[in-house]
């Protein structure tokens, strides 16, 4: 990185271009989902956003083999992308897989009591 | 069998640790494996996680291999401190099923 990237962030810039590129050749659902998670990984950047592109590449790489796979998106990611994206942060404080489950379970029971009227 | 997500929490780090050491393999096989063994609610993206949690934490060794299909697959196998994990997590494991059937068999 030279003086000029970490002053402009021109580096930056170029590799979500690539990104962008790469989500172009994917199947209509993958690139929906990767705009989700795009967005989601946001909030997770730090001071300069320079820990952002290697977790992007990850997500867009599970993507791509999933695709590959013939998977579609919802398949791979479940219905909780922001979740997915918090746990590939991996954020301090940040909601896990086991947050996620957790809700997921109370909210069944929640559901199943309601039905049952109590 | 369905809605086991609870019960499931905590173990699963360590299924996946010994689905991998086991023979080196890749994410997708990974849950794969995990569904046949009746784990239908796993998706990929679970195991996603937890695989770069593991790597992270240093317990796994990460090949990048050519796939015919796509982009390349990581490929993961135990290292040491992987093995010095799985052998923790059967020992837990052992301690916390040995307890948990003599309760149900009514022992003490």
């Amino acid at each position: 990185m030279s003086f000029w990237e970490t002053i402009t962030g021109s580096d930056l810039t170029r590799e979500w271009t690539a990104f962008a590129a790469r989500a172009d050749a994917l199947p209509a659902d993958h690139q929906a989902a990767w705009a989700q998670i795009s967005s989601s990984l946001l909030p997770h950047g730090d001071f300069t956003g320079r820990n952002l592109p290697p977790i992007a590449d990850a997500a867009l790489g599970l993507l791509e083999q999933a695709a590959a796979d013939g998977q579609s998106s919802h398949e791979v990611l479940g219905d909780d992308i922001p979740g997915f994206c918090t746990a590939l942060a991996g954020g301090h404080g940040a909601r896990t897989y086991r947050d996620r489950w957790r809700e997921q379970l109370n909210n069944n029971v929640a559901r199943k009591l309601a039905r049952l009227g109590g | 069998m369905e809605d086991l997500t609870e019960m499931l929490k905590g173990t699963l780090e360590g299924c996946v640790l010994e689905i991998i050491s086991g023979e080196e393999t890749y994410g997708y096989a990974i849950t794969r494996r995990l569904n046949d063994l009746g784990f239908t609610d796993v998706i990929d993206g679970t195991v996603y996680t937890i695989l770069l949690r593991l790597e992270r934490n240093g317990l796994v060794q990460v090949t990048k291999r050519p796939s015919d299909v796509g982009p390349p697959r990581k490929f993961y196998a135990l290292n040491d401190a992987g093995r010095r994990e799985l052998a923790t997590f059967w020992a837990k494991w052992q301690y916390v099923s040995t307890r948990i059937d003599s309760l149900k068999e009514g022992r003490r």
